[in-house]
C-alpha cells in the first residue's frame, strides 16, 4: 500500500539533490505531460458538448419548424386579413425548453431563417412573433456586451427583424476601430437608419474595405423602400477615397445620370486608382461626352487609366474614333493595349467592319492572333 | 581541459542554446496559432462568408493547375474543379506534355475545340502547343492548355499565369480536391485586409488517402488507415494550424504551399514567376515575391487560414515518400543558397531577420545537428562519458514536448472545426504523435540528408511522378474501389 508514496518521496528527494539541468527538465516534462492531458481532456470535451448541442438541436428544430407552420408559415388566416388585428399564437411557443438561453437562440436563428426566405405579411408575422416571445430583448442584451463579436450578432439579429436601433447607439460603432464591428454597424445603420441612411459616409474616417463594400451593396441594392441619395455629393466632397470609390460604383449600379458631372470631375484628380474608377464608371455608363476629353488626354495616362479609356471607347461604341483605336492597335507596344483596342474595334464593329477585315488581313501574325482573339465568342476576356 | 574536451563543450552548449531557441519559438507558435486561430473562428462564427458568392464586385479568380500523366483522375478532379462556390473565376489546366491520354480525355469530356488565344509570354516557358476552350456554355470558365513538357510544375503554372485573365490566381495541383468554398474563403483575406497587400493566401491542407470522394467533391473526411500518410496527416496539422498560423499572426509566413495558395499576380509576374529550376518552387516564388515587395517599397501581407480547403494524395510508399522529401530539402537548400543575401539583411524587415533566419537554423540545419548530435552520443557512449540520468531525462522530455506540441495543434484544430465524424477517428490520429519521434522524424531527417547530399553534388533530378492510385469514389457497388 505504502508503495506508490515511498517512490514518490525516493523521486522527489533524488530530485531535490540532482544537477540543475536534470531538475528543469523534469519541470518541463510536468508540465508537457500535464498538457498532454489537458489537451486530450479539452478535445475530449469539445467534442461530446458540442455532439450534445447538435443532438439537442436536431431535435429542437424539427419542433421550432412545426411551431412555426402551425402558427405562423400555415395560417390561412394570416394571409388575407391586416395582420395587425391577428393576434399571434405565442403562447405555443410557451413552453419549458425555450427559457433555456440556448434554445431561445436556437429560435432567433430560425426565426431570421424563415424571415429570410419569406417576404410581406409572412415576414412580418414573424417579426411580430420575434417581439412577442421578447425576443428582441435577448439581442439587445447582447448589444450592450463587451464582446464585439456579440454584439457584430445582436445587430445582424436586429437588422434581420428590422428592429431599430438608436443612432446614438449605432453611428459611433460606424468608426470603430475593431473592423467587423464597424461594417456590422454600418450595414445596421445602412439597413435601419429611417432619415439618412448614408450619413455615416460623412463621418467615415477609416477606410471601406474591399469586404465592407460587398456587404454595404449588397444591403443598399436589396433593401426595400431605401431613398437612394445622390452620391454626386461624396464623389466630389468626401476626403476618403475608399468611399468615392465606393459611390462610382453604386452610381454605375443606379445609372445615376445626375452623377456624371461629379464623376467627370474626377479625371483631373491626381489620384491615378481614383481616375482609373472614375474612368470605368463613365465607360459602364456609356458617356459618349467623355470620349474627345479622355482622348485628349490618353497619351499623359499612366497604363491602368489607359486601359480604361480603350474599354470606354468599346463600351460607348459611338464608331467615332475608330481610327485611334486602330492607331492603338498597330503601334502600342504594349500587350494589353493592343488587346484592349482590339476589342474597342469589335465592340465598334458596325462602323468599323472595313477596317476590322483589312486588319485581320494585313497585321502581324501576333495582331491577327490578338483580333481572331477578341472575335471568338467562346473567349470572354 | 584537452582541445577535444574544449571543442566538446562548446558543442554541448551550442546543442543547448539552438534547443532551447528552438523549444522556445515551438510554445511561442503554439500561444501565436492559439490567438490567431481563435480570432478565425470567431469572425468565421459570424458566417457572412458566402454573400460574395452573389457580388457582382467579387475580385476575378484564375485557378491553375498543372497535370503531367494524370489521366488516372484528371476527369474527376477537373469537374470537382468545376463546382467551385465563386461568381466569377476562370480554370486553366495545363497539360504539361503528358505522355498519357489525359488531352485526348478532357477534349472528349468537356467538348474543347481549338482557339486562336492571344497568349503573351509574360514569363518565359516552353512553348504552347494549342490552347483549348470548351463549346458547352457549361463549362465556359475551363480552358485547356497544351504546351511542351518542361520538366517542372514550375514551367507548367507559368505558362497558367501568363493566360490568366484575372489579377489573382490560385495555384493547385490537378490531383488535389479543393472545397468548394476555396475561392471564397481565400480571397476573403485580401479583401479584408486595409493598409496591407495581401499578396498570397494559403490555407491547409490535409491528406486524402482514406477520405471518401464523388465525382471529384470529398462526401467524408477520414484520417489516413495507413500509418505514413497519417504521419503526414498529423504532420500537415502541426505545420499548417500551428507553424504558419502562428507566423501569419506575425505576418511571417514562409511559405505558401504548392498544394493550394492565392496569389497577386502582378508581383508575381514582376517577381518572374515560378523558378523552373527550383525543386521547392513554391517557397521559392513566396521568397522572390518578398523580394520584390521589399525592394519596391509594398506594404504586403501574407496570410494563412486554418480551415482545411484542400484534400491531397500521400505517398504510400515509403520509396515516393523518400523521392518527395528529398525533392523538398533539395528545394530548401537551393533556396537558402540563392537567396543568402536576405540572411539578417535589415533591408528585407521581417524576411530577412526572422523567417529567413528561421529557415535556416531550424529547416536547413535541424537534420544536420540531430544527425551530428546522435553521432556525438555515439562516441560519447563508448568513451563511457555518458551521464545517462541527465541524457535519459532531456531525451524524455524531448519526446514529451513534441508530443504535447503536436497534440496541441490537433487541439486547435479540433476544438475549431471538429474534423471527422467518429471518436474512433480523433483516437487514431490523437495516438499518431506517440509514434512520430521514433518511427516517422527519423525518415524525414535521412531523407533530408539525401536531399541535401544531391544539392551539393547537383544530382540530376525530374519533377517526379506520384504514381496516383486515384481517391476513393462514393459510387454504389464500388465504395472502397479505387478510380
Amino acid at each position: 500500500m505504502n508503495v506508490l508514496p515511498v517512490f514518490f518521496t525516493s523521486v522527489l528527494y533524488n530530485l531535490r539533490y540532482a544537477p540543475l539541468i536534470i531538475q528543469i527538465a523534469c519541470v518541463f516534462i510536468f508540465i508537457a505531460v500535464t498538457c498532454t492531458i489537458i489537451a486530450y481532456l479539452s478535445i475530449l470535451i469539445g467534442r461530446y458538448k458540442g455532439h450534445r448541442h447538435e443532438k439537442k438541436l436536431a431535435k429542437l428544430h424539427p419542433l421550432i419548424d412545426q411551431l412555426l407552420l402551425e402558427n405562423v408559415l400555415m395560417n390561412e388566416a394570416l394571409t388575407q386579413e391586416n395582420t395587425e388585428e391577428i393576434p399571434l399564437a405565442a403562447d405555443a411557443f410557451h413552453q419549458p425548453v425555450f427559457r433555456k438561453r440556448w434554445a431561445r437562440q436556437a429560435l432567433i436563428d430560425r426565426l431570421i431563417h424563415y424571415r429570410n426566405n419569406v417576404s410581406g405579411i409572412m415576414g412580418e408575422q414573424l417579426r411580430n412573433l420575434y417581439i412577442q416571445l421578447e425576443l428582441d430583448k435577448e439581442s439587445l442584451k447582447k448589444m450592450k456586451s463587451r464582446k464585439w463579436d456579440k454584439k457584430v450578432q445582436a445587430m445582424a439579429e436586429l437588422t434581420s427583424m428590422n428592429m431599430s436601433i438608436a443612432d446614438v447607439t449605432i453611428l459611433p460603432l460606424t468608426n470603430s476601430r475593431n473592423r467587423e464591428l464597424r461594417a456590422a454597424a454600418r450595414h445596421a445603420y445602412i439597413k435601419l437608419s429611417k432619415n439618412e441612411p448614408f450619413k455615416f459616409f460623412d463621418l467615415a474616417t477609416e477606410p471601406l474595405l474591399l469586404w465592407d463594400q460587398v456587404e454595404l451593396f449588397r444591403i443598399i441594392s436589396t433593401t426595400e423602400k431605401i431613398a437612394i441619395p445622390n452620391f454626386a455629393q461624396w464623389i466630389t466632397y468626401s476626403s476618403n477615397k475608399s468611399i468615392i470609390s465606393f459611390c462610382l460604383k453604386l452610381v454605375v449600379h443606379y445609372n445615376q445620370i445626375s452623377a456624371v458631372p461629379a464623376v467627370e470631375k474626377l479625371l483631373d484628380t491626381r489620384d491615378h486608382y481614383l481616375r482609373a474608377d472614375a474612368i470605368n464608371c463613365l465607360g459602364k455608363m456609356q458617356i459618349a461626352e467623355v470620349e474627345d476629353k479622355l482622348i485628349r488626354m490618353y497619351n499623359s495616362q499612366p497604363l491602368n487609366c489607359q486601359i480604361e479609356i480603350l474599354k470606354l471607347l468599346g463600351r460607348v461604341s459611338s464608331g467615332k474614333h475608330v481610327d485611334f483605336l486602330r492607331q492603338e492597335f498597330l503601334h502600342s507596344t504594349d500587350f494589353e493595349l493592343r488587346k484592349n483596342a482590339a476589342k474597342s474595334l469589335i465592340n465598334n464593329q458596325w462602323a468599323a467592319q472595313n477596317l476590322i477585315t483589312e486588319l485581320v488581313d494585313t497585321a502581324t501574325a501576333e495582331n491577327k492572333r490578338i483580333l481572331k482573339h477578341c472575335m471568338n465568342p467562346l473567349i470572354k476576356f | 581541459m584537452s582541445f577535444w574536451q574544449t571543442i566538446g563543450r562548446i558543442y554541448e552548449s551550442s546543442v543547448f542554446v539552438y534547443g532551447t531557441v528552438l523549444l522556445f519559438i515551438y510554445a511561442m507558435l503554439a500561444v501565436f496559432s492559439m490567438i490567431a486561430v481563435r480570432a478565425y473562428a470567431r469572425k468565421d462564427k459570424l458566417g457572412q462568408g458566402h454573400m460574395l458568392n452573389s457580388s457582382p464586385l467579387a475580385p476575378g479568380i484564375t485557378v491553375l493547375a498543372p497535370a503531367y500523366n494524370e489521366g488516372l483522375t484528371i476527369i474527376y478532379n477537373v469537374r470537382s474543379l468545376l463546382t467551385l462556390n465563386y461568381p466569377k473565376y476562370e480554370i486553366i489546366i495545363i497539360n504539361d506534355g503528358s505522355t498519357d491520354n489525359s488531352l485526348e480525355q478532357l477534349i472528349t469530356e468537356f467538348n474543347l475545340v481549338q482557339v486562336d488565344f492571344a497568349y503573351n509570354v509574360k514569363i518565359k516557358t516552353q512553348p504552347v502547343r494549342k490552347i483549348f476552350k470548351s463549346t458547352n456554355p457549361a463549362y465556359a470558365q475551363l480552358m485547356i492548355i497544351d504546351k511542351v513538357n518542361g520538366k517542372s510544375k514550375a514551367d507548367a503554372v507559368n505558362a497558367g499565369i501568363n493566360a490568366a485573365s484575372y489579377n489573382y490566381f490560385v495555384c493547385t495541383d490537378v490531383d488535389c480536391i479543393l472545397d468548394k468554398n476555396t475561392l471564397l474563403e481565400l480571397i476573403k483575406p485580401v479583401m479584408q485586409e486595409g493598409t496591407k497587400r495581401v499578396i498570397a493566401t494559403g490555407a491547409t491542407l490535409r491528406i486524402a488517402n482514406s477520405c471518401e470522394f464523388d465525382q471529384g467533391v470529398m462526401t467524408r473526411m477520414r484520417p489516413p488507415r495507413q500509418l505514413l500518410p497519417r504521419f503526414q496527416e498529423v504532420e500537415y496539422i502541426r505545420a499548417f494550424v500551428l507553424g504558419k498560423m502562428g507566423w501569419s499572426l506575425l505576418n511571417c509566413v514562409p511559405n505558401v504551399s504548392g498544394g493550394l495558395g492565392l496569389f497577386d499576380k502582378e508581383v508575381a509576374i514582376r517577381s518572374g514567376g515560378y523558378d523552373h529550376s527550383s525543386f521547392g518552387e513554391d517557397m521559392e516564388l513566396m521568397t522572390r515575391m518578398c523580394r520584390y515587395a521589399h525592394d519596391n517599397k509594398i506594404n504586403y501581407a501574407i496570410r494563412y487560414i486554418p480551415k482545411t480547403l484542400c484534400w491531397t494524395e500521400a505517398p504510400e510508399s515509403v520509396k515516393i515518400f523518400n523521392r518527395q522529401r528529398t525533392r523538398w530539402a533539395r528545394g530548401l537548400a537551393q533556396l537558402m543558397f540563392s537567396h543568402f543575401g536576405m540572411f539578417l539583411n535589415p533591408r528585407y524587415g521581417k524576411m530577412g531577420l526572422i523567417i529567413f533566419p528561421y529557415n535556416f537554423f531550424f529547416e536547413l540545419l535541424a537534420p544536420l545537428v540531430e544527425v551530428t548530435g546522435i553521432i556525438y552520443y555515439i562516441i560519447m557512449i563508448c568513451l563511457g562519458q555518458i551521464n545517462w540520468p541527465t541524457a535519459v531525462m532531456l531525451l524524455v522530455f524531448v519526446y514529451t514536448y513534441s508530443v504535447m506540441i503536436t497534440t496541441i495543434a490537433i487541439l486547435w484544430d479540433q476544438l475549431t472545426f471538429r474534423y471527422y465524424r467518429t471518436w474512433k477517428e480523433v483516437a487514431y490520429l490523437c495516438m499518431t504523435p506517440f509514434m512520430e519521434f521514433f518511427l516517422y522524424h527519423p525518415l524525414i531527417v535521412l531523407f533530408s540528408l539525401r536531399g541535401y547530399y544531391y544539392f551539393l553534388t547537383g544530382k540530376k533530378s525530374t519533377w517526379g511522378n506520384m504514381q496516383r492510385r486515384g481517391f476513393r469514389q462514393n459510387v454504389p457497388g464500388a465504395k472502397t474501389a479505387a478510380v
